[in-house]
């Protein structure tokens, strides 16, 4: 396994999630570098999504540790976590589909005119940020007075990253951002992701189902089953198969063909 | 197989509008269509059978008179709707407008009436078990700034309660601003009676009357604060001595409109009198014709073409009038009161009686001193309402809570602060509603506003605004408010049909607006 010569940029140590009697995450240690796109991947309810809710403040852990760029930090909210830097894109991207790109590009984050909630918005400037920020990712607007609701999936989840990276985001956690996209858009969207990584800055945390999708962009895997990691490694470590064991949670499924037949 | 490479790029799908599509297509042109089709109804039909015109502005619907009173009920429906309009681009919405009107007014007519006190209640045992009350403040003379400024902490208070309880407890705002709708109606109805009785009476009336004319209040020099009627029936000698002491300009350019009124009632008694001498001349003609009475047939004719009568001469200008004519021209002392009571533009409808001779009515007087001030009211919190909703990084934030309360929410906006806010704004536009009518009508009853929340909803459904919150434009809620005052008036005049087919007709709009409505919302959000 190949050791970055960088530091993690967030790190986990032990970490523990219990809902009541029910233990999400069992001890999940995992470290995630700048410039890295790191694929968590594993079964339906291995604890993945409660992972990255614990790491953007959704959860607050049970026991366990979590260091961002090696100071050890609490979020009691997700404002907490966004402030030090972690941007998260939801299932749901968090958009208003009603309003218009800029005025979800700075929804809660307007730039104004003087203080206060009655700041006069600065429309054109926020116009030309959302477009540039999102060309920078590979995505062109035309009309950023579109509403969000018009536009396509994989649009829909640049625009969501784009605004993530723009407010200051150094780990950007994506939580299955292709899986409700047609193949062309899901394209889109790992080139999107492959534009993040290039940037050099920004640790990715990307959960997928898709093992191809893994494989095209991710620099390291960590693999949950049942709240535990059961693997981890470098994408020149893994075979196929490998990975392909591992995220079914270690069960062996390469004779699945043959049950199948 | 085959495949060719798609050489078209994202940007050729982009098919840009043309202008005049793009305004087309605007949400608000389904309603703009209809309120210029009432805006010509109403002119239509309320120009008398007799005259035949095609300028809409020729009848009473929009006659001075006619714009005076359609304005006043449009703006004031226009306040309210603007409250009920942001509430529910937010996503909840206030049953509670009616009674808050009710109960602001209320408040206010009470403290101009009466005064104000805050008193503690303890129970006292001295001859029996009873309640007594210990005065901590008493101001007995209310200016109508200090109205305004008690009725608003208690109906700000009251919209922040009933905000609070449902951001809180997540209980639909229907159910809670349904419970303020009756909590409010029997607080203005209890309280009303229990002050309002006189000593010899058990229970009082739900109204409160007999308010000075506030705004009406006026600085007379050398005689201090008085009412305007009252200056107008000061003794003669009184009066004659207020014009000798006025510059001689100011006496002469009230002594020649007086003048200039004067004539043209005189004309008008003039024409009324021929008319009338006239009129059974000619009905006696058509019988004539009818009967082929040649003879008769001439001598009417020659009757009606000789027909004379003298001028009636023009009643004489005396000083007394000059004096009170004066008097209506001195500004209030109370601005605050003329502020929400008084008339505005004033000097454009007096132009409108002299140079233009259109604001005059059948004896040849101005009809319409200028047009209420809540109209003024209403330009300012909508212009106000558009730059928040549409400028402002608040409105974004009411766009997004309505839009998306979960999205709104992830990005930081406080959502529960810009839902009590906009309770509190609802509160407060029944507030300015109240406001306007007590110091216009000098008058409160329990019974004010009743319905008009609904009418305040229905009118921001006609606008384009989308029920389940997050979609609709303050042009729209102004348009909305249009249509309803408008459909009122105009169906009342159509010839041959009950007045109270508006309502019909309300019906089908709204429920149109609103299938038109969640088209345009399902478009967005990419359903269709
Ligand atoms: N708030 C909660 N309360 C109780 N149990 C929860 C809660 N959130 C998650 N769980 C449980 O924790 C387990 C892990 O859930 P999680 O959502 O993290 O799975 P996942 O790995 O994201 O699965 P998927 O791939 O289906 O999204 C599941 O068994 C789930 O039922
Ligand atoms: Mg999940």
């Amino acid at each position: 396994m190949t050791v970055p010569n960088s530091n993690p940029l967030i790190e986990t140590k032990e970490l523990v999630k219990k809902f009541g009697s029910f233990t999400a995450l069992n001890g999940v240690s995992l470290k995630v570098y700048p410039g890295e796109v790191h694929a968590l991947l594993g079964d339906n309810g291995a604890g993945k999504s409660t992972l990255i809710k614990a790491l953007s403040g959704v959860h607050q852990p049970t026991s366990g540790k979590i260091l961002v760029e090696g100071k050890e930090t609490k979020f009691n909210s997700p404002r907490d976590a966004s402030e030090v830097g972690i941007g998260t894109v939801y299932q749901d991207l968090a958009l208003n589909s009603l309003t218009s790109v800029t005025r979800n590009f700075f929804l809660g984050r307007e730039l104004k005119f003087g203080n206060g909630p009655f700041g006069i918005l600065k429309m054109k400037k926020m116009h030309n940020i959302a477009i540039e920020e999102m060309a920078k990712i590979g995505i062109k607007i035309e009309d950023p007075e579109q509403p969000v609701g018009t536009m396509s999936g994989g649009q829909r989840q640049t625009l969501a990253i784009a605004r993530a990276i723009y407010f200051g985001a150094k780990v950007l956690i994506l939580d299955e951002p292709t899986s409700a996209l047609g193949q062309k858009q899901q394209m889109e969207v790992l080139k999107t992701i492959k534009k993040v990584q290039q940037l050099g800055n920004i640790a990715i945390i990307l959960i997928t189902h898709n093992e191809i999708h893994a494989r095209l962009i991710a620099d390291r895997y960590t693999f949950i089953s049942l709240g535990e990691v059961i693997g981890s490694g470098s994408s020149k470590d893994l075979e196929g198969d490998d990975i392909r064991r591992l995220m079914a949670g270690g069960a062996e499924v390469g004779d699945l063909a043959k049950e199948l037949a | 197989m085959s495949s060719s490479e798609n050489s078209r790029k994202e940007s050729d799908r982009h098919n840009p509008k043309s202008s005049l599509i793009s305004l087309i297509s605007r949400p608000e042109i389904g309603p703009i269509g209809v309120m210029i089709l009432l805006f010509g109804m109403l002119g239509y039909f309320s120009i008398p059978a007799s005259e035949t015109t095609w300028n809409p502005f020729a009848g009473e619907g929009f006659n001075a008179l006619g714009i005076r009173n359609n304005l006043r009920v449009i703006s004031q429906l226009g306040i309210i709707a603007l409250g009920a309009g942001l509430l529910i681009i937010a996503g909840e919405f206030d049953l509670s407008i009616g009674s808050m009107i009710g109960f602001a007014g209320a408040c206010m007519a009470m403290t101009l009436r009466w005064g104000f006190s805050i008193v503690l209640p303890y129970i006292s045992f001295d001859g029996g078990t009873h309640l007594e009350f210990y005065t901590l403040l008493h101001i007995p003379n209310v200016t109508p700034t200090l109205a305004i400024f008690i009725t608003l902490c208690f109906t700000l208070t009251f919209g922040w309660v009933q905000g609070f309880i449902i951001v809180r407890s997540g209980l639909p705002s229907f159910i809670v601003t349904l419970g303020g709708l009756f909590f409010l109606r029997g607080l203005t109805e209890v309280s009303l009676r229990s002050f309002n009785h006189r000593p010899d009476q058990a229970k009082g009336a739900t109204t409160v009357t007999e308010i000075p004319d506030i705004k009406n209040i006026i600085n007379l020099p050398g005689y201090g604060e008085m009412e305007r009627e009252a200056a107008k029936y000061l003794p003669e000698t009184d009066l004659i001595s207020i014009v000798k002491n006025l510059p001689s300009d100011v006496i002469a350019k009230i002594s020649e409109r007086l003048e200039y009124t004067a004539q043209r009632v005189a004309e008008a008694k003039t024409d009324l009198l021929i008319a009338k001498g006239v009129k059974p001349l000619e009905k006696a003609l058509e019988n004539a014709i009818a009967s082929d009475n040649e003879f008769m047939i001439k001598t009417i004719q020659e009757k009606i073409e000789n027909f004379k009568i003298d001028p009636v001469i023009p009643k004489s200008i005396t000083e007394v009038d000059i004096a009170r004519a004066y008097i209506d021209t001195i500004g209030s002392a109370r601005p605050i009161a003329d502020f929400f009571g008084g008339n505005i533009l004033e000097t454009i409808f007096d132009w409108l009686y002299f140079p233009i001779d259109w604001n005059v009515n059948n004896f040849g007087n101005q009809f319409a001193p200028g047009l209420y001030s809540c109209v003024m009211i209403w330009v300012i919190l909508s212009l106000v309402c558009y730059i928040v909703l549409s400028k402002t990084q608040v409105g974004n934030w009411i766009y997004s809570t309505g839009g998306n309360l979960s999205a709104a929410q992830a990005n930081g906006v406080p959502t529960n602060k810009v839902k009590i806010s906009l309770f509190m704004f609802s509160a407060f536009c029944a507030t300015l509603f109240a406001t306007c009518q007590v110091f216009e009508v000098n008058t409160s009853d329990a019974a004010k506003g009743n319905l008009k929340e609904l009418e305040a909803i229905a009118a921001a459904v006609i606008g384009g605004i989308v029920m389940t919150g997050g979609f609709g434009t303050v042009l729209g809620i102004i348009v909305g408010a249009f249509i309803f005052g408008l459909a009122k008036e105009a169906f009342f005049y159509i010839p041959g049909i009950d007045g109270s087919f508006y309502r019909v007709f309300l019906g089908f709009v709204i429920i149109a607006s609103a299938l038109l409505n969640e088209n345009i919302r399902k478009r967005i959000m990419g359903n269709i």
